[in-house]
């Protein structure tokens, strides 16, 4: 089949076994790709009731069915474990060229498991795969050891490596590849936990298209569209922050200092409107990304000389910054990179810090037990307090297990304002005036996501696609909804696409554009199908894994404390309306009041 | 007026969709090994263009003087590989200091613009690659930003 390169590659890295099988035929057909094929292969492989950091763990790479192709903004790569943060299925999925590079070499995936006996890359040349020595690369920087590998096997060679805060176990450390990131899940932990610092790709092999003038035909005239948009000039201009003002002021949903408030009244001072022309060099883009919505980010000046990352990220000013009640964009840019270098996630490593500037408001903790004067009213100690994270040095051993875990740890009433889902820390949105996405916050698969039901779009515009007339403050409706939507955005990562286009292509544009790759004609049904399948699939997983219908819920600053001022005021996610909205999505699922499916649509799945 | 494809390396985000569509476009399938051009990232900071100049900065280093065939002639304005001439010794590969003609699979694979038209280019919006008279400074610029192939 066309896009498709036929072996999957399988290393075992307890004995250095090394295997290749052949791709199955119906494989597109039924998860199309990417985290489809992902999900699937860690399925078959991964017995549920494991720990994450259990030696037979798997990790899944897998490039999305687009991605190495010439379809603008198809780059995606996606990884599935267990995850250490929250004990279930995890995707996590970043723009770097590993996956795209990986199908050069002829693989529609890789697969994980194992643990090595001491630091491993894994090499791959086309037919050529073999796992080297790492041990000079253990402890280092990912830039220094993406520089370091390339230096050692070849400057086309693409690396996607962890940092010290994969191999110290971070529970949410991430796996970089170029300075992109799959952040979120703490998959970087489950490749430290393997010994395994890197991978390495080089891929010289053609990647077939089906038909090749109408796909570049196609790719000009989305290029055309895309070109012409507002979200084109705001994207390339602001990046996904772009919107960051309008959330803070016209929505009122913007979270701040751990979600006590949920407006950021220094908010200009962390908006790209203010930073990207002073601090942004240029712009930098995912693999194959023809709408680059990244900045080079550099400080010149101050204490913060010398900082240099690709962001920031709408998420992370958030995370680093209101979260932590931190308007000094140089103390977050430094943060920023403090957490590529260390290879820890931005989102996760803010909520936390947050999290421990509340105990410490409280008198929970001390400031001077944690050895930095980690307050709301301290930006420095944000950078600083990301570095005793990535390092795990001090109580940074305690902070690196996340939110719930320190939680639990620490008790007196603090697991009333640990903010997170299944054990992971939120994204920039407050869902106490956003139903639709408080109800996908639960029901995403990974923990609190915005990215599985993408459900922030149609909550603060009122509309998306096939779905009209939402309102943010109503729970009415949002169980089909989310389901909808989450079996929509699944097929853009099963394709590799980035989410920011799916207003553009909808699915009517990647049906084309799959006719023209891979020769293969899908209906919108029979994409949505695909979504519906995976999602299942990963419910079963999760109730296998013992993640249970209560595992979902918000918390409680969610349900019971209002948001206090802005345009949201008063607005509230109540624990009635939580478990309602719940029960809506599993009747929309047909799921029982438990979350399992009922057979009749396993069987309609072909998941029986 | 003579174009060519004229790198700007500070505009350059490092995607490389460049070098997917020209691999498209010109072999009927992707592989980045084979396009006619490259994008060098060396670091978070440099995401480097590099093309070919039609000869425009190549001084000695010239790959249709190096050719023993001569398969590489002008075709109005273009130096064009003749794919029934080339042998696929690979001494042009050896003599392109930008190292943008390679030899793959037993052909050197060298731009043509595009027949003057290139696609490259309209994939580039932030224009990191542009299609206008070329300055061989850039070309040059380019050079030293690689420091060597």
């Amino acid at each position: 089949m066309q896009a498709l390169r036929g072996k999957l590659l399988y290393v075992d890295l307890t004995g250095g076994k090394i295997t290749k099988e052949d791709t199955p035929d119906n494989l597109i057909r039924d998860y199309l790709g990417g985290e489809g094929f992902a999900v699937k292969l860690f399925c078959d492989a991964m017995d549920p009731k494991l720990d994450a950091f259990d030696p037979n763990n798997v990790l899944v790479v897998s490039a999305g069915l687009f991605t190495g192709n010439a379809v603008p903004t198809a780059g995606k790569t996606v990884f599935v474990s267990k995850s250490p943060l929250t004990g279930t299925i995890a995707e996590s999925i970043m723009g770097g060229a590993i996956g795209a590079e990986l199908k050069a070499a002829g693989y529609d995936a890789l697969v994980i498991k194992g643990r090595s006996k001491s630091p491993k890359y894994l090499f791959i040349e086309d037919d050529v795969v073999g796992l080297l020595d790492a041990s000079k690369y253990w402890g280092r920087f990912t830039r220094d050891v993406s520089e370091g590998i390339q230096n050692e096997a070849g400057s086309d060679v693409i690396v996607a490596c962890i940092g010290p805060g994969g191999e110290k176990l971070v529970r949410f450390a991430g796996i970089d590849c170029e300075d992109r990131q799959a952040g979120r899940g703490g998959l970087g932990a489950v490749m430290g936990s393997k010994n395994l610092k890197a991978l390495a790709v080089r891929g010289t092999r053609d990647i077939g298209v089906a038909d090749p003038k109408r796909l570049a035909s196609i790719s000009l005239t989305w290029q055309g569209i895309m070109e012409k948009s507002n979200a084109f000039n705001e994207d390339t201009k602001y990046g996904s922050g772009e919107f960051l003002g309008w959330m803070n002021s016209e929505r009122g949903v913007f979270p701040t200092r751990n979600w006590n408030d949920s407006v950021f009244e220094e908010r200009a001072k962390i908006d790209p409107y203010y930073w990207a022309p002073r601090y942004g060099v240029k712009n930098k883009g995912c693999f194959a990304c023809t709408k680059a919505c990244g900045k080079l980010f550099v400080v010149d000046d101050g204490p913060y000389a010398g900082t240099v990352l690709d962001g920031i990220e709408y998420e992370t000013l958030y995370s680093l910054g209101s979260q932590c009640g931190n308007p000094d964009i140089e103390a977050l840019a430094k943060a920023n990179e403090v957490c590529d270098l260390y290879g820890i996630d931005t989102i996760s490593t803010g909520v936390v810090i947050g999290f421990v500037m509340e105990l410490v408001e409280r008198g929970i903790l001390n400031p001077d037990d944690i050895g930095v004067d980690c307050r709301f009213t301290n930006p420095d100690a944000v950078p600083k307090m990301a570095e005793l994270i990535g390092m795990r040095k001090g109580m940074g051993k305690l902070f690196g297990e996340g939110v719930a875990r320190i939680s639990k740890e620490i008790l007196q009433g603090s697991e009333n304002f640990a903010i997170h889902v299944k054990g992971m820390e939120p994204p920039a949105y407050d869902v106490r005036g956003m139903k639709g996405l408080g109800l996908g916050f639960m029901t995403s698969p990974r923990g609190a996501c915005h990215l599985r039901s993408g459900f922030y779009a149609l909550d603060l515009t009122g509309k998306f696609w096939r779905i009209s007339d939402v309102d943010r403050f109503s729970p009415s409706g949002k169980g089909e909804q989310v389901k909808l939507m989450e079996d929509f955005m699944t097929v853009y990562d099963c394709l590799g696409m980035c989410k920011f286009q799916r207003g553009f292509f909808k699915l009517e544009g990647l049906m084309e554009l799959l006719d023209a790759v891979v020769g293969v004609s899908f209906t919108e049904d029979d994409l949505l199908l695909v979504g519906e399948r995976i999602n299942n699939l990963k419910q079963l997983f999760n109730l296998d894994a013992g993640i249970r219908r209560k595992d979902s819920y918000l918390p409680k600053r969610i349900t019971q404390e209002p948001i206090k001022s802005g345009v949201s005021k008063g607005a509230l996610l109540t624990e009635t309306e939580m478990i309602g909205m719940l029960d809506d999505y599993y009747k929309a699922r047909r799921w029982d009041r438990e979350g399992r499916p009922v057979q009749s649509k396993l069987a309609q799945l072909g998941l029986v | 007026m003579v174009a060519g494809l004229v790198p700007y390396p500070e505009k350059c985000t490092g995607c490389r969709f460049c070098e997917l569509i020209c691999s498209l476009t010109h072999e009927g399938s992707v592989n980045r090994k084979k396009a006619r051009l490259r994008i060098v990232k060396k670091g978070i900071r440099n995401d480097i263009p590099v093309v070919c100049t039609q000869c425009v900065a190549c001084g000695d280093d010239c790959c249709a003087e190096a050719c023993p065939e001569n398969a590489i002639s002008m075709v109005g304005d273009i130096l064009v590989v003749s794919e029934e001439m080339c042998t696929g010794c690979g001494i042009c590969e050896k003599t392109c200091k930008y190292g943008v003609i390679r030899v793959v699979e037993g052909i050197a694979r060298k731009c043509d613009l595009c027949s003057g038209d290139p696609v490259c280019v309209k994939f580039c919006p932030l224009g990191a690659l542009k299609y206008e008279e070329p300055g061989g400074e850039r070309y040059l610029a380019v050079l030293a930003m690689l420091g060597g192939k």
